[in-house]
């Protein structure tokens, strides 16, 4: 057999691949044209989705003239307001430092938690996966109310504080800003946790059997060995847990009781209170345009360093 | 170099016990493979010696002290894995640097041992390469440089070429032995391959159902099975099952099914009527046309016949309606399947086995 036989009965020859790609795109199995499968899902996330995001970026291009009207002439007045009135500032960076500090807490505490799961196995971990799974299914302002007996000032924590003499005065985690943490903390764990089991699950035990049999200690392995091949998996998972954080709007306004004003809620204050559309849609748009510019640089750092480490093939 | 030993070893989990009451002794610079079927305990026999599983009887000894407390990290061994476990984060250079790190080596001598290592891998100047982008071969390589790089006391290998394509494994085997060889370095090796052990072990140790069933040589592993089990699973074997007739000092009288009968050495005598085992190799079955029958030949008719280049297998039924494998040199005459022929079992080949398996030539 020649060596161009040999590569075509592998499938790698160039010509077969391109037989093989043309034979997918115009309905490879069974005759079939897959494509045309995802139409009605493209249709109606264009129609649900990016129509409406569209014209909410149109809005906040035109001055608000109350009441859900905007004029017709195009103006960036909204976005110099939103952009340089300290009022929205300051609102932008408790939205952040809430999300960051909600992402991070949940990485700390998920990721042990995880690691745990995914190393103890079996129908242990299956089941408590589940557990975790079904609970997150129930919806945030159930949860968030069960949240609020708990911690109220006559709840449980104070009530166990003070009978322990630990703090004179009951402590104040409702409607202010820990208590919008506890709930954002709250509300992301769940797939915090989920998703780190997935990525520990990559790891092979038996890579840190290798590095013990190699005299590594325990910190060692967790350091040089654990932690590098999560790396990815940590980060992708801690955006994604800043990101359901600084859209999140039921756990600022149910445990922030209304003083915590976060951006989601100045945004739903701004449309549905003040039916000022137009600025209502220039926030959303700074949100939605920062949150994604975060994801996009932190994916480029990563990619970036993912590269360097690469080789200089040679 | 250290020896190890293992004492009175058992382990199990619950009801189910994975080794039992295993003892060995592995020499300094010896080469010893743990053959066995899958789930045999050779693995997890391995595993107490690297320190991963705690034996719940016995005790471990490497260089003559007692490892059994000790974590696998405190026990000075190389090991590598059936998946070979390199670290995808690091480099191939990194990879091997790993245990000298470890041992907090000054920085010049862990380049000198990479690059030494890389040498002796055949992988020169590849150190910067990450492992993840090279082949099985290779990465099989860097994982033995690996455990090789802190001169550990002890070599482990569970199933390391069991991953590789059977010609790469060819390979590696004849390059595994000689710088074992050339090492000198203990080591232990488990594999379900027996061709592979053969090629490979100053000793194999045949385990199956969690108790070492023999230990010994290839060779006499294959010339005096111990047991029913290491004949059948060291090479291959007929297996006919017989009663003991006439005992005539060491030699007994074993009637066939069929009515067939023939005399063979033994060393410890069975009793009288008792049912054993005849174990025959294929290459020591004889198979000729038809002469003038003596009333204690076997015959059979040939049923099927298989062409394997240097040798013709046959397959033979006999008149007591079993199947028996004959292996004859390739270039004699064909037989036809149909054809009748008389076979010969030449009896200093012959191993019997009483009921419980055991050898009948054993003491």
């Amino acid at each position: 057999m020649t060596t161009e036989a040999k590569l075509f009965e592998r499938g790698v020859h160039p010509a077969a691949r391109r037989l093989a790609a043309r034979a997918s795109a115009r309905g490879g199995h069974f005759g079939i044209r897959w494509d045309w499968f995802l139409v009605p899902a493209v249709l109606i996330s264009l129609g649900l989705l990016a129509l409406p995001q569209g014209m909410f970026i149109l809005l906040s291009f035109h001055a608000d003239l109350g009441l859900g009207q905007v004029s017709l002439a195009f103006t960036i007045d909204n976005y110099v307001r939103v952009l340089t009135d300290p009022f929205y500032g300051h609102a932008f960076w408790l939205t952040l430092y809430l999300s960051v500090a909600a992402a991070g807490i949940g990485l700390l505490v998920g990721f042990p938690a995880a690691y745990a799961l995914a190393r103890i196995g079996g129908w242990i971990a299956s089941s408590l996966i589940s557990l975790i799974l079904t609970t997150s299914l129930v919806t945030v302002v159930v949860k968030l109310m069960g949240l609020n007996l708990i911690l109220e000032p006559t709840g449980m924590i104070n009530r166990a504080l003070l009978a322990l003499h630990l703090v004179r005065n009951p402590v104040q985690m409702l409607n202010d800003q820990t208590g919008v943490l506890i709930g954002l903390v709250q509300y992301t764990l769940p797939m915090t946790i989920v998703l780190l089991f997935g990525v520990v699950q990559t790891i092979p035990v038996s890579l840190e059997e290798a590095a013990a049999t190699l005299g590594a200690s325990n910190a060692t392995i967790y350091r040089k060995i654990i932690l590098p091949n999560s790396r990815a998996g940590l980060i992708a998972t801690g955006l994604i847990a800043f990101n359901m954080s600084m859209g999140a709007f039921t756990s600022a306004v149910l445990l922030g009781g209304g003083r915590v004003l976060t951006m989601p809620v100045l945004i739903q204050q701004t449309i549905i209170q003040n039916t000022d559309y137009a600025k209502g849609a220039a926030l959303s748009t700074v949100l939605v345009a920062f949150v994604f510019l975060i994801n996009l640089s932190i994916g480029a750092v990563f990619a970036a360093r993912g590269r360097k480490a690469a080789p200089d093939a040679g | 170099m250290a020896s190890v030993a293992i004492c009175n070893v058992g382990k199990s989990y619950g009801t189910l016990t994975a080794v039992r009451d295993a003892s060995l002794t592995v020499n300094e610079g010896e080469f010893v493979v743990l053959l066995g079927p899958s789930g045999c305990g050779k693995t997890t026999t391995l595993r107490i010696v690297a320190g991963f599983v705690r034996p719940t009887q016995g005790r471990v000894l490497i260089g003559g002290e007692d490892v059994t407390d000790l974590a696998p990290r405190s026990r000075n061994i190389g090991m590598v894995f059936q998946n070979y476990a390199l670290f995808p984060n690091m480099n191939v250079a990194e990879n091997i640097a790993f245990g000298l790190r470890q041992k907090k080596v000054p920085r010049a001598a862990i380049e000198a041992r990479v690059t030494e290592l890389l040498e002796l891998i055949q992988m020169p100047g590849r150190g910067s390469h990450p492992v993840m982008t090279l082949s099985g071969g290779q990465q099989q390589r860097v994982a033995l440089a690996r455990a090789l790089a802190a001169s550990p006391r002890v070599l482990l290998m569970d199933e390391p070429l069991g991953a590789l394509d059977a010609r790469l494994r060819e390979t590696m085997q004849l390059e595994l032995t000689a710088m074992q060889r050339r090492l000198g370095i203990t080591t232990i090796l488990v594999t379900h391959d027996q061709h592979e052990a053969m090629v490979l072990a100053d000793r194999i140790v045949v385990i199956a159902d969690g108790r070492i069933q023999q230990t010994g040589t290839s060779d006499e592993l294959y010339r005096q099975p111990r047991n029913r089990f290491v004949a059948e699973f060291i090479g291959a074997n007929n297996i006919l099952p017989g009663r003991v007739g006439d005992i005539d000092g060491e030699t007994i009288k074993v009637e066939l099914r069929g009515g067939n009968a023939l005399w063979a050495p033994i060393r410890r005598a069975p009793q009288r009527g008792e049912t054993v085992d005849l174990a025959i190799r294929p290459q020591h079955v004889g198979l000729a046309a038809p002469g003038p029958g003596t009333g204690d030949v076997l015959t059979g008719q040939v049923a099927e016949r298989r062409f394997l280049g240097n040798r013709v297998n046959y397959s033979v039924r006999l008149a007591s309606d079993e199947i028996l494998i004959a292996e004859c040199p390739g270039d004699g005459n064909p037989l036809e399947p149909g054809t009748r022929v008389t076979v010969t079992l030449s009896v200093e080949h012959i191993h019997l086995f009483d009921s419980a398996g055991r050898a009948l030539r054993d003491d």
